[in-house]
């Protein structure tokens, strides 16, 4: 069927995208309940028409070539200005106003709005703000208050940008609420008036309500230990799309209580979900790296540096054997690559506090320059250098409260993200002899503490105290297994290592044999590959 | 009195399930229950954690005593970093109250393993230490921790000045808790560190595995 589409519409004649007048449609739309006919490209038109088909029929097939083709669209005549509004889709009689599309309006709006956040410039106005929150309320209600499932199919792809757009304009929303300085009277008073829209409650709401509908938790509980989920999954929790928002909204829980600073809790909400094993929900790249980041950079907080470095090479291997997916541009992948960037920072971090061995192929990218620079800076305990790593690579976190609108304050949507750089830097700060002594330590095996406490100046009291503090921080809590992410064991897994016994320092360095294995296993599956792709090749 | 806690820990518990956890009414029992924990020596992250996330939710509802309080508990529960936890769901104008920095200092103290300060300066603390049961136990815990996996003999009077200038009686104490020996005068063992700390030497492993699917393809 789709098929049949791109070939005709490719036909028609491209119109200019000039010819869609938004700015002067705005100026001209006066009375209510009259709509002018504006021009919409015939292409677009087209695409608008069967995508509602599609929608009306429930034919699952043609929805996800049609969800794809938006971004194309949209480069061609969207590329800065927003898609056409409801109203235009009633005035040009591309969808009917009594019931028959509303499904298939709630979910135009969400591409609709989502573009304006994406590619309007200038960002969405205030009233576009919470007529999206209006419209994600009006398809989760639609979803959620069914007595039967809903008969709607979405591609997973879909499912996991409508969460993750969910949670992103509520972010959005909780900082431009919290930037006072450049707002009018009329603007405040509207944000006053209206507590209700973009609040956080009513945010984890809905992602707990998709979570227990779903029954995502106990499906995820039978699925790792291998039964069948559909067992427990109940009627709802079969359905692919209540499934698959159910577990997209455990990621969400994810994100969401990591914008609050809650590691716990952030890495809690995934208990039931086997990180280290590749399952069948895992078929969203960018719900993956998302997953990765989140629970990477709580667990860094969370001065579980293993785990945080753990978790950063796996996804960082995949994004490097899996690059080429990512290259085409549009606003996913640039969200994507964003990620991928801030998770080498984030790593690099990690691997300055706490220096091990990781992938080798993750190792050579710490190597490249502007990396090897920043944490060479960093072991040198370069408050400026971890202050502007961190700052480029952590979430954007936020206040779950409105400012107090009398304030003044022009910082206070500031204030989170200050809240945990502080708690960030403190725990740096508590740690920075340790690099300093862990490069004296790799010079011996053993020696006198008196002797070491004379090198770095210090009295023998407090060198103690310091080799002490070295031992504590380089001994962290280390997942080792279940599904849980909290749990784990005490583990020292750092480089160099060592022990008192009397006064005489102890050190054990790693000394790590040449690695050729994994290089042939890499490159004998790369061969593979190309063979493949040389077999498909019809001379 | 211990049943107490217990009985508490399950009904917190139910009452953190889903989205409950966000309801502001849980606020007074959470509160009761922190002064529980401080008065019988039990502890509960969870609830805590979820007490300082409603205080987040809240603003107004906010009690300064009481998150001195889950800050002073945090402290007990080294070395783990339930402290950093917490403060993070912090905000930074209930940071500069000069109660929370004094705590503030005080974990900096016990992270960088300053111990004999710590002692030192404890007196001045007793405002805050005072409400909570077995403080300088539960310190004293995570400082034989830390001493557990350092040393391998110590001597005793650098032990006994750790743990805060204890005298020999309480020093014994603490060393059969530990199964610590004097083994020659002024000197205990602590434990066989050789074993454990040693220099690795990292030699390739190939994983049946990763090998798997290469054979396979071979057939």
């Amino acid at each position: 069927m789709y098929n049949e589409f791109v070939d005709e519409y490719e036909s028609y004649p491209l119109e200019a995208a000039e010819n869609y007048q938004y700015a002067d449609r705005l100026e001209e739309y006066g009375e209510r309940g009259h709509y002018p006919t504006y021009s919409i490209p015939e292409e677009v038109k087209k695409y608008i028409t069967y995508f509602r088909d599609a929608i009306r029929d429930g034919n699952v097939y043609d929805i996800p070539p049609l969800y794809v083709d938006f971004n194309r669209l949209t480069e061609e005549y969207y590329k800065t200005q927003s898609w056409p509004d409801v109203e235009d889709l009633y005035g040009n009689k591309l969808v009917e106003q009594e019931g028959r599309d509303d499904i298939f309006l709630i979910l135009y709006r969400e591409l609709y709005y989502r573009h304006i956040y994406a590619r309007v410039p200038g960002g969405p106005t205030i009233p576009q703000r919470f007529e999206s929150y209006y419209n994600y309320c009006n398809l989760f209600n639609y979803i959620l208050s069914a007595e039967t499932p809903v008969p709607l199919e979405l591609p997973n792809q879909w499912l996991w940008e409508i969460i993750d757009e969910f949670i992103y304009q509520f972010q959005s929303f909780s900082q431009f609420r919290s930037k006072l300085g450049k707002k009018s009277e009329s603007e405040i008073e509207m944000l006053k008036e209206s507590p209700k829209i973009w609040n956080v409650h009513s945010v984890l709401n809905v992602l707990h309500c998709l979570v227990d509908k779903s029954n995502i938790n106990r499906q995820l509980e039978v699925y790792t230990t291998g039964g069948d989920p559909d067992s427990v999954a109940g009627e709802f929790g079969r359905h692919p799309l209540y499934k698959m928002l159910g577990y997209f909204s455990l990621i969400g829980l994810l994100r969401l209580h990591s914008l609050l600073g809650d590691y716990y809790q952030a890495i809690k909400v995934l208990e039931n979900i086997e990180l280290n094993k590749k399952s069948m929900y895992s078929r969203v790249p960018a719900c993956q790296i998302t997953t990765y980041y989140y629970v990477g950079f709580a667990y860094m907080m969370m001065r579980r540096y293993a785990d945080a470095i753990r978790t950063f090479s796996n996804i960082l291997v995949y994004i490097q054997r899996t690059k080429a997916m990512f290259q085409t541009r549009n606003y996913q992948n640039d969200q994507i690559n964003k990620q991928t960037e801030q998770m080498y920072i984030l790593l690099a971090i990690c691997m300055v506090l706490h220096p091990q061995r990781i992938d080798e192929a993750v190792q050579s990218s710490l190597r490249e320059k502007t990396l090897a620079e920043k944490m060479s800076r960093m072991s040198r305990n370069d408050t400026a250098e971890f202050t502007a790593s961190f700052t480029f690579a952590c979430p954007k976190f936020l206040s779950p409260v409105p400012p107090p609108f009398d304030a003044t304050s022009a910082n206070y949507h500031k204030e989170p993200f200050q809240q945990q750089l502080k708690v960030f830097l403190d725990e740096v700060q508590q740690q920075q002899q340790i690099s300093v002594m862990r490069s004296y330590l790799k010079l011996y095996t053993t020696m006198p503490m008196e002797k070491m406490a004379t090198f770095q100046e210090m009295s023998e009291d407090d060198f103690r105290n310091a080799l002490l503090c070295f031992k504590h921080k380089m001994r962290n809590m280390v997942w080792t297994k279940g599904t849980s992410g909290l749990q784990g064991d005490f583990q020292s897994d750092s480089e160099v290592d060592f022990f008192i016994d009397k006064n005489m320092i102890h050190i054990a360095d790693t000394k790590v044999a040449q690695r050729y294995g994994d290089f042939f296993i890499r490159q004998i599956h790369k061969l593979e590959e190309v063979n493949r792709s040389l077999t498909k090749v019809k001379v | 009195m211990a049943e107490q806690a217990e009985a508490m820990r399950a009904t917190v518990a139910s009452m953190l399930r889903g989205i409950e956890r966000y309801n502001p009414e849980n606020i007074s029992t959470l509160e009761r229950y922190v002064e529980l924990q401080a008065r019988e020596n039990t502890y509960d992250l969870e609830a805590n954690l979820a007490l300082l996330k409603l205080y987040q939710f809240n603003p107004g509802t906010y009690q300064l005593g009481v998150a001195c309080q889950i800050l002073m508990k945090a402290l007990t529960n080294l070395p783990h970093t339930d402290f950093v936890l917490c403060k993070c769901l912090l905000g930074q104008d209930q940071m500069e109250d000069d109660n929370i920095k004094r705590i503030m200092y005080l974990h900096d103290l016990l992270e960088m393993c300053q111990f004999s300060t710590f002692w030192e300066e404890k007196h001045q603390y007793a405002d805050l230490v005072t409400g909570v049961k077995d403080f300088s136990d539960s310190i004293r815990k995570y400082i034989c921790h830390v001493i557990g996996i350092t040393y391998q003999h110590i001597e005793k009077h650098v032990l006994a000045q750790l743990l805060g200038n204890i005298d020999e009686q309480t020093l014994q104490v603490w060393m059969n808790k530990y199964g610590w020996k004097e083994v020659e005068s002024n000197l205990v063992l602590i434990a066989n560190q050789e074993e454990t700390v040693k220099t690795k030497n990292i030699t390739e492993k190939i994983e049946f595995d990763s090998v798997a699917g290469i054979m396979a393809a071979c057939r």
